[in-house]
């Protein structure tokens, strides 16, 4: 028989939970290491590192200089001769630059080489919107990186979560992206959701990578989300109860891989699907997930599917327009009652 | 009983304001010396305030409030 004791939390936003296992995982493990650019003196600028250049020092954290490919390739080549890198796109939106060094090096070299090269590291990223940071610094584009094969992706919600898939990233034997949105991460200076404050576990805490999490469940129709509409997608929910409108919320964790059992038995009891997703709408994650239920039986859904994501525009600079074209909690409830013909 | 300060972040400016961004513990939770209690924020940039003992903590201070450097924003007893 197992005992089973529930392990101690305390409080932590999302930006301290991510640090926090970085750093117990760099005390655990020699291999790892940080680079980036301002992942050193300045932190991170979402603060994704902030401490680590005091605790282990410039020969683990290290600086680089503007030059993504040069860094990125650095951590590959690390990466291959058996170290762990985690290395830092300080923006998703900057993978223009060094798309090649990722999709044509980082995630092909374990199957150009027959399985005898791989490479364990993580590439981490801020994403998101909804601070006017303009079109080249508020995109998710998680889809384009679910979309290239060899990479997990990852996208965690709220700090446990960013705590144990980080662990699990730097374990992986695989390249993983982690891919954090600004707006989980409880940053004094941004615009705080109480859902970026949460308990995290003292200790050895590892969340599986492809497995989704149910945060609310319900029965009248499924919320498929991830990031930061999860937080949305939440408030909605609370908000709907107060109507009679019972929602389930599943936060998908990572897309690759993608949890596809979890959507279709969420699916299978509710009969209803509305898909919240902040990159952009047309050839990407609500797409698939749409495709994904239909091929296993259309039959499950009793009304059709609701898309809110980003329509096909970059994102505005202008704060009315931006959020004209984020997928509000205004946008969800609505594609919500649609769904349930209210 | 000891008080919890804001920090002094600014030295140009010790009369500087700032903002109790986050209570990470809570209002009556038992803290030990060290422990992370709050974070604040003047002119962007963030300081954690630590437990400066252990004991009970009581917050003197609503987050979100604006406060001048070195205001009590809570206690430990």
């Amino acid at each position: 028989m197992t005992t089973v004791t529930e392990q101690p939390t305390r409080r932590l936003n999302t930006a301290k939970a991510m640090v926090e296992a970085i750093a117990a995982e760099m005390e655990r493990d020699d291999n790892v290491f940080v680079l980036g650019e301002d992942v050193g003196a300045y932190g991170g600028i979402f603060s994704s590192t902030t401490g680590l250049l005091d605790r282990f020092g410039p020969e683990r954290v290290m600086d680089t200089p503007i030059s993504e490919t040069g860094f990125i390739g650095a951590a590959i080549g690390a990466a291959t001769e058996g170290m762990r890198p985690i290395v830092e796109l300080m923006f998703v939106d900057f993978f223009g630059v060094c798309m090649d060094q990722i999709y044509n090096h980082m995630a092909k070299i374990h199957f150009e080489s027959g399985g005898n090269v791989t490479v364990p590291m993580v590439l981490m990223t801020a994403v998101g919107g909804g601070y006017s940071d303009g079109a080249q610094h508020s995109q998710c584009l998680w889809g384009t990186f679910a979309h290239l094969p060899g990479m997990k992706v990852v996208v965690p919600s709220n700090p446990a979560d960013a705590a144990g898939l980080m662990t699990a990233a730097i374990r992986d034997d695989n390249p993983v992206v982690f891919m954090f949105h600004k707006g989980v991460m409880g940053l004094p200076w941004m615009k705080k959701n109480p859902r970026s404050i949460g308990p995290v576990p003292i200790g050895e805490h590892v969340v599986e990578i492809g497995k989704a999490a149910t945060p609310r469940s319900g029965s009248d129709v499924t919320v498929v989300t991830l990031s930061l509409s999860v937080h949305h997608a939440l408030d909605v929910a609370d908000e709907l109860a107060g109507d009679g409108v019972d929602v389930e919320v599943l936060d998908l964790r990572s897309i690759v891989p993608l949890d596809t059992d979890a959507i279709i038995e969420s699916v299978s009891r509710t009969g209803r699907l509305v898909i919240v997703d902040e990159d952009y709408q047309s050839f990407g994650l609500s797409g698939e997930i749409a495709a994904r239920v239909a091929e296993h039986d259309p039959g499950l859904l009793r009304a059709p599917i609701r898309r809110v994501a980003v329509p096909d525009v970059p994102i505005p600079y202008s704060r009315s327009l931006e959020y004209a074209a984020l997928p509000t909690p205004a946008r969800i409830k609505a594609a919500i009652l649609e769904a349930v013909g209210r | 009983m000891t008080d919890v300060l804001f920090p002094q972040i600014s030295q140009k400016d010790p009369e500087a304001e700032g903002t109790l961004a986050t209570w990470f513990a809570e209002d009556g939770s038992a803290v030990t010396e060290g422990d992370l209690l709050a974070e604040v924020a003047v002119d962007k940039v963030d300081m954690e305030v630590l437990a400066p003992c252990s004991g009970t903590l009581s917050h003197a201070a609503e987050e979100g409030a604006v406060l001048v450097q070195g205001t009590v924003i809570g206690s430990v007893t």
